[in-house]
């Protein structure tokens, strides 16, 4: 009888199969799963990966940092605060519903109404529709940086969203906590429709059948993404074949994925500096723009990215990776020991003197570990630190009551965009208008406030492109603090698995152009 | 001076120690260690808290007979490319410093509360218990970062590090004094009815010295077996505090830190960093406990000389 039965189930087992081929399944493993199906709940990184995959932005990122259409086909400048975009006319939306301009500005006005995103969209004046697939977005001031803004306009379904639901409730309510329409249902155009969700267990994608890219390259029908919350065991999942792509690798585990010959590990330069801030205010010796030379020549940077970082980071020697428009070309790490020494004896400081530092031990890749590497290279020119790490639960109330002389932060730009550094990191700090509100360190140069100043009205993108980099090679020149290396995203797939063109500086994997041989 | 070496020579203690090998076994490595602990300066081949030493291109170099070691690099260095061997023994000065001294304290003020508890009885037993109780209610972390709170407005971070061993005795050992104080209670309410004390009593002894005189010696036992693993707890304790930033900065690590570092690394092939000082730290902890085993059952006087 038993024997019959495991015959049955094999035959159908086999069945089951037999049925599947043609269809590309790939099986997801991140260590977090969306929070809501809403993409207007939260601003996170996760749920703008999410947004990629079930809606469109009217533009997007490409790998090397332009702009691609999406479903705006082509877009022009009509003054200084206006943009024309002119929008793909064959796009549908999960319910079968046409995609219009009217959807691209119900969409702006919800995202306004979003307690994470309004911040953004506050240079948004409004969205004025012109005909069914054109429109035009007005901002307030003239706003460099609508392009970049314009990648964070996923359209939803206007009508799929209007009305009430059965509790009553409007379905377009943004709720962050609590049951809520948008919440459990999503219709965008993107190319991937979620047919199951159980939150913190599984989710279940399946490709759009009128998915209007037929250009796209994506292979995959249908998507499980698991929520794998521990590191080693997310690993262990891949190279078990439990999952077929995972993310992130943790560094340590590198070398075991580089070993395997069924999986291969990708790395993507991503964009979040991270640099310690030396404080003028509370140290006169940071002061001298020699002592903060010296202080970032003694700092092995290229050393930690090798040792500690084990080649997930790329070293960085100013604030804007490359594809940014700010990145400067020439700036080069700086790791010289000896001239370190010269600029300390120059700054009547050769038996140096003693400082504080302070960094978290749980808010950035091995966070704790550079700090203590950095103690150590220090006082090879005679500056002994006293270090302190604690969980970024207490870090940031330290670190905004700047309680020591060197602080660390990484930060990554929402805009991806080089303005946004200067105008948290390193303007002036001035209460009234937020400057410089994340610049502990106290640098503070007239030039630089009025170079960024510039740089967020000058619509002319080349010119504002060189006002950009020349910030970053005053601040190179003025040390203005401590560069280290930009943090890598790090994926691991299974080698049948084409990752690498898909991923990019924003670690918004593009799902819908996967392809799997 | 001679008499006391004279009795000591004839004592019990010293004719069970010499016939328990594993007493003086334990009793060897012990003073070994702690040896070896005090003279880190001079046994250690580096100063792993010199930073201006360290290199990070060193990092993560294997044991030096391994095929990648490096013979200057006996046991291997950890990820900031410090010696491992010289890490540890310096560590382990550390951690013998803050696990004696938080036990001492602990026991110092549990023995007196307990004793006072048990033997007064009535109100000063309610109020004493009563406080023991609402130390135990608050979770030790909570006193180690409300202590370190007021300490850093005091004295600032820059002092941190010359003061966190004291700072951790008091932490550590204020934060478990009721388990020494409880356990003594109960032992001196089980002596307290017992002829000889009832004797003392009637002899007109006051109460200070018949606790201290001729009760305390009795609850001997469990204190000393309670010490054995308060010691291994304190030496953990600290490993968990430097995690909150509340213990030992990172640039100098105890033995507890130094393995808690290393777990990250023992699936990624570099399983020296963290096996070497916890094996150190097992050895630490298995001979204080064989001590206290010896010392319990030398001490109880119902298997005193068979």
């Amino acid at each position: 009888m038993k024997k019959i039965l495991v015959a049955v189930l094999t035959a159908l087992l086999l069945f089951g199969l037999g049925q599947g081929v043609g269809a590309k399944t790939l099986k997801l493993g991140l260590d977090a799963d969306p929070v809501s199906l809403d993409p207007h709940v939260q601003l996170s990184g996760g749920m703008l990966q999410y947004s990629h995959w079930v809606f469109d932005p009217l533009v997007r990122w490409s790998q090397d940092m332009r702009f691609e259409p999406r479903l705006a086909l082509r877009w022009e400048r009509i003054n200084d605060r206006t943009m024309r975009f002119f929008l793909r006319k064959d796009v549908t939306f999960h319910s079968g519903n046409p995609f219009t301009a009217e959807d691209v500005r119900w969409t702006v006005e919800r995202l306004k109404k979003s307690v994470d995103f309004k911040g953004l969209f506050e240079p948004f004046d409004e969205v004025k529709v012109i005909d069914d697939y054109t429109l035009d977005i007005i901002t307030k001031k003239p706003y460099a940086l609508l392009l970049n803004m314009a990648t964070y306009i996923f359209p939803m379904d206007r009508k799929f969203y209007s009305g009430l639901d059965e509790t009553g409730q409007y379905k377009d309510a943004i709720v962050k906590i609590g049951p809520s329409f948008a919440l459990s249902h999503a219709s965008g155009t993107g190319p991937f429709r979620v047919t199951f969700r159980e939150q913190g267990v599984r989710t279940v994608f399946e490709r759009f059948a009128d998915y209007w890219d037929n250009g796209s390259p994506g292979n995959v029908t249908k998507i499980i993404l698991t929520p794998i919350k521990e590191d080693a065991t997310r690993v262990a999942a891949l190279l078990s074949g439990d999952v077929d792509f995972i993310s992130p690798v943790p560094p340590q585990d590198f070398q075991r994925i580089r070993r395997d010959k069924k999986v291969k590990l990708v790395t993507f330069p991503g964009g979040r500096i991270i640099t310690f801030q030396l404080n003028q205010k509370r140290r006169p010796e940071l002061a001298d723009p020699r002592v903060r030379q010296a202080i970032v020549y003694a700092v092995n940077n290229a050393g930690i990215v090798k040792k500690i970082m084990k080649g997930t980071a790329t070293v960085a020697a100013q604030q804007s990776p490359a594809g940014y428009a700010g990145h400067h070309p020439d700036l080069a790490p700086r790791y010289d020991l000896k001239r370190a020494r010269e600029l300390m004896k120059e700054a009547g400081l050769k038996n140096g003197f003693s400082a504080t530092m302070i960094a978290p031990n749980n808010r950035y890749v091995n966070d704790e570990k550079i700090a203590e590497a950095v103690v150590s290279m220090l006082a090879k020119i005679k500056i002994k630190v006293n270090l302190k790490t604690m969980p970024k639960a207490q870090y940031w109330d330290e670190f905004d009551a700047q309680a020591a002389d060197i602080q660390m932060i990484g930060w990554h730009s929402d805009t991806e965009d080089s303005g946004n550094f200067s105008e948290f990191l390193v303007m002036c700090p001035d209460a009234k208008t937020g400057y410089g509100q994340y610049n502990s360190g106290n640098y503070c140069n007239a030039r630089i406030d009025e170079l960024t100043l510039a740089a967020q009205s000058e619509t002319n993108l080349a010119r504002r492109a060189e006002i950009l980099k020349e910030i970053e090679k005053i601040l190179y020149d003025d040390a203005a603090f401590v560069p280290f290396h930009w943090q890598n995203h790090s994926y691991g797939a299974k080698k049948n698995i084409q990752v690498e063109p898909i991923v990019n500086t924003m670690n918004f994997p593009y799902l819908g152009d996967l392809v799997i041989q | 001076m001679t008499i006391w070496w004279q009795r000591f020579k004839e004592s019990y203690l010293l004719y069970s120690f010499r016939r328990d090998r594993v007493a003086m076994v334990s009793f060897g490595v012990l003073v070994f260690l702690i040896l070896v602990g005090i003279l880190a300066p001079l046994a250690a081949p580096f100063n792993p808290y010199d930073a201006d030493s360290i290199d990070i291109m060193n990092s993560e170099i294997p044991p030096s007979w391994m095929e990648a070691g490096e013979k200057s690099f006996l046991l291997g260095t950890d990820i900031q490319g410090r010696d491992l061997l010289s890490t540890m023994i310096y560590g382990l000065r550390l951690s013998i410093m803050i696990g004696c001294g938080a036990v001492l304290l602990q026991a110092l003020l549990g023995v007196m509360v307990g004793l006072a508890a048990g033997y007064l009885g009535g109100r000063v037993d309610s109020i004493l218990m009563r406080l023991a109780d609402i130390q135990l209610s608050f979770p030790y972390l909570m006193v180690a970062i409300f202590i370190s709170a007021i300490f850093q407005v005091a004295f600032g971070i820059g002092r941190y590090e010359e003061m966190a061993v004291p700072l951790l005795v008091v932490i550590i050992g204020l934060a478990e004094w009721p388990v020494y104080a409880r356990t003594v209670r109960a032992s001196v309410l089980g002596e307290k009815n017992k002829e000889y004390v009832e004797a003392a009593r009637v002899i007109g002894l006051s109460p200070g010295l018949i606790m201290i005189r001729h009760i305390l010696p009795n609850t001997m036992t469990s204190v000393l077996v309670i010490s054995t693993i308060q010691v291994a707890n304190a030496v953990m304790s600290e490993a968990a505090l430097s995690f909150l930033g509340l213990g030992m900065p990172v640039t100098k690590p105890s033995l507890g830190s130094l393995i808690r570092s290393g777990f990250e690394y023992i699936f990624s092939g570099s399983w020296w960093i963290t096996l070497f000082p916890g094996f150190l730290l097992v050895i630490l902890v298995l001979v204080i406990n064989l001590l206290g085993d010896w010392l319990r059952d030398v001490l109880n006087p119902k298997l005193y000389k068979g």
